[in-house]
């Protein structure tokens, strides 16, 4: 069994190799190439069920690196769920990147990427030790960076990638301190080794450590304050919002703290860190959802918002719930990300809300689509993501966290608020493409911001021949890949009805171990009870938004709402909270003046100043000896002698005197 | 019979200072040539004569090494005398002062 896991991890790799070796020639069979790859290994990775969730999981031993370091593959309930939402979902998301991407001069380049990030993702997750979980964490960073930079010839990508990737790295480094930490304390990289001797971590450095292990969630995960990178990340084709910003890669800090678990259960301080900061990403990830126009922005925001629940889930100890989230979501970020990706195709690249409206008609399938991930997405009962939500949810009461559930309840009414905010303004009201950018309140310098879209023309790209457009691609390429996910976001909650005795809660076993309370419970009332005031509060952020956008009055209305709006939205908003120039004002700009200071001051003066000075005094010295060198060979010849003689003189009389 | 070693010693000093005086006192280049020459063999002569009273053919070995490093010397020199004399057209040793710092 465990060649199989082997050709699991490797199938998306040999695919991207075949792809970057032969993509010029083969063009759209790239697509083929590198859906078949993944789809390949999601079904070889079904095919292992049985062993990974067998006692211990599937393992495979690759390689020894120093001695004590040895690498290898693990495949147990965790990382079998992760894997197969990494092909599964992947694989239906390349299918439709066939589609998407079918008239993209860089096609190939495209897929190279992105079965690049599958087998990075697999490496993250299959990892059986940290270093390998690192290294996989590193380069998904990197095919993330590829890929929101993929339109490299529009400024504000390349900006977005370069940003994404420095703010991962911080990550990167915090997830790298970790493992010294872990290492020095257990002597072991393994998962099953550091667990075995977690005893001896305790207080302060066990929450350095997850500590350390946080800050490359937050990075990962875009969590609350470096989240900044994940709105800008929309910069990148659709499907990679879809598959790394939504489903997969944005997830690995939700992998990272269900993995480690053995570690968190043991460290509360550490856990209640991790829900606050979750429920603050959650609650400011929807506030901000709000005020959004471009609905990739919208989505990203939202993404944001249910990583916050996911984070404060794992985070507090309701390891099952928080996952429950990951799983559900993937299914309906996914489809919510493609249909977007629906949208923008048939308008030509528009992804302002603002020119959209009464699509319903035009796009009933789109529209049928949305509505089922718009539903999951803010957990209407019966949907998927009422179960997830629910239940991470009621965990904060179990774990005695009133605030934190006060939070998240608040939270699920707002994004019930904006993502029907979304839907109303896409597929209802007059249709809006048609109307002048001033009469919706859209500034100029947006617009020409978005403008600079072109295709992309990298030398060996422009010589090569432009695909020929035949019309556009199939429908079903695009359309199959929404609807399998559409049908998840609405029965993929069902896995987890009947709380603790529910297959998924059985699917797990005890691999997370038991979580202490962080405080003592605060059941102030029954899930039931949970369950009808989330509701509640759901259905309250749906009426609301249904009569500022949805119900026929404001639909006629539109236009002049929008325009209001537009215009009238708060600097806070159009500023995202302020956090980019905080860190601005925080970091880069002291950094910069650091630089500064030692290019101007210490580069001239104490390095070149130093290395002058030097060269100064040997100069010196010259001027003084050069005298001595008079060309004159037989003068040379006596200062020998005369030196020779003084020598003997003193060998002579001194020297043998004593 | 043999000579006392002092006389050999004596003599060896004799030819090492003629030797001195010649390329110290002479500018042309092939007398000073010579004159290093005649140290050399000043020292040979002193080797081997040291040699023959401590019984030890250390000196003998040596003189060997010191007449073939005199000849590689002599022949180096010469050719550089002659790129000298092809340069600068005279033979004069202070004329030829390019390294005068």
């Amino acid at each position: 069994m465990s060649g199989l896991l082997l050709a699991v991890w490797l199938l998306p790799f040999a695919g991207a190799l075949a792809i970057w070796a032969l993509g010029p020639q083969l063009r759209r069979g790239a697509g083929w190439i590198g859906s078949a790859t993944v789809l390949l290994a999601f079904v070889l990775t079904l095919v292992q069920w049985g062993a990974a969730t067998a006692s211990g999981g599937a393992h495979r031993a690759l390689v020894t690196w120093i001695p004590g370091f040895t690498l290898g593959l693990l495949l147990d309930p965790l990382s079998l769920l992760w894997s197969l939402i990494i092909t599964g979902v992947g694989g239906l998301i390349l299918v439709y990147s066939i589609g998407y991407m079918w008239s993209d001069r860089a096609i190939a380049r495209f897929f190279a990427y992105m079965n690049f990030f599958v087998f990075a993702m697999l490496t993250l997750v299959l990892s059986d030790n940290l270093v390998g979980l690192l290294v996989g964490w590193g380069l998904v960073g990197l095919a993330s960076y590829f890929l929101i930079g993929f339109w490299f010839d529009r400024p504000s990508a390349v900006e977005a990638a370069r940003k994404a990737f420095v703010i991962n790295v911080v990550g990167d480094v915090g997830i790298m301190f970790a493992v010294f930490a872990l290492y020095k304390a257990t002597g072991s990289i393994t998962f099953a080794g550091i667990f075995s001797q977690r005893d001896a971590l305790s207080g302060g450095l066990l929450f350095m450590i997850c500590g350390a292990l946080f800050v490359g969630c937050a990075a990962k995960s875009a969590q609350v304050p470096l989240q900044t990178w994940l709105p800008d990340a929309m910069e990148g084709p659709t499907p990679v919002s879809a598959l790394i910003h939504a489903a997969t890669m944005v997830t690995a800090g939700v992998y990272l703290i269900a993995r480690f678990a053995p570690l968190w259960n043991a460290s509360p301080p550490a856990r209640e860190l991790v829900g606050v900061v979750g429920a603050v990403t959650a609650l400011l990830g929807a506030i901000l959802g709000i005020a959004q126009w471009d609905i990739k922005r919208i989505l990203a925001y939202s993404t944001m918002s249910q990583i916050g629940y996911m984070i404060m889930g794992v985070g507090i100890g309701a390891y099952q719930a928080g996952v429950l989230h990951f799983f559900t979501h993937a299914f309906f970020k996914a489809g919510l990300f493609l249909t977007a990706g629906l949208l923008i195709h048939e308008l030509h690249d528009e992804q302002d809300v603002r020119k959209m409206g009464g699509l319903s008609r035009r796009m009933p399938f789109a529209f049928y689509a949305m509505l089922a991930g718009t539903l999951a997405i803010i957990g209407f009962p019966g949907f998927s993501g009422y179960f997830s939500k629910d239940a991470v949810v009621y965990a904060m009461l179990e774990h005695g966290q009133p605030a934190l559930y006060a939070v998240g309840a608040l939270t699920a009414a707002i994004t019930a608020y904006y993502m029907f905010r979304m839907l109303f303004l896409t597929f209802f009201g007059p249709y809006r493409g048609e109307l002048e950018d001033a009469e919706l309140g859209i500034l100029p310098d947006r617009r020409a911001h978005r403008d600079e879209h072109m295709p992309p023309v990298h030398p060996a790209e422009l010589t090569r021949p432009a695909v020929p457009v035949h019309g556009h691609a199939p429908a079903w390429l695009m359309n199959l890949p929404v609807a399998i996910l559409a049908l998840f976001a609405v029965i993929a909650g069902y896995v987890a009805i009947g709380g603790a005795t529910s297959p998924w809660w059985r699917f797990f076993g005890g691999l997370f171990g038991a979580a202490p309370a962080v405080a003592a419970s605060t059941v102030a009332f029954s899930e039931s009870l949970s369950t009808l005031l989330v509701s509640a509060l759901v259905a309250i952020g749906i009426i609301v938004a249904f009569v500022r956008y949805g119900s026929p009055a404001a639909q006629l209305a539109s236009v002049e709402r929008i325009r209001a709006e537009s215009l009238g939205r708060p600097a806070i908003f159009a500023h995202a909270f302020y956090f980019d120039d905080a860190i601005d004002a925080l970091v880069v700009r002291p950094a910069r003046s650091v630089g500064t200071f030692i290019a101007r001051f210490v580069d001239p003066h104490v390095l070149d100043g130093g290395v002058r000075d030097v060269a100064w005094g040997a100069g010196a010295l010259g001027v003084i000896f050069r005298a001595l060198q008079t060309g004159l060979v037989r003068s040379y010849a006596l200062t020998i002698l005369v030196g020779t003689a003084c020598f003997i003189a003193y060998f002579a009389l001194i020297g043998s005197a004593r | 019979m043999s000579v006392d070693v002092t006389n050999y010693i004596a003599l060896s000093a004799v030819m090492f200072f003629i030797g001195v005086a010649g390329v110290i006192v002479r500018r042309n280049p092939l007398i000073v040539l010579m004159a290093i020459e005649l140290m050399f063999n000043a020292a040979n002569l002193a080797l081997v004569a040291f040699a023959r009273v401590w019984v030890n053919n250390a000196g003998h070995i040596f003189v060997f090494l010191v007449v073939t490093v005199a000849a590689a010397e002599a022949a180096i020199g010469l050719a550089i005398v002659v790129a000298v004399f092809r340069r600068a057209e005279n033979v004069d040793v202070d004329e030829v002062a390019g390294l005068h710092g």
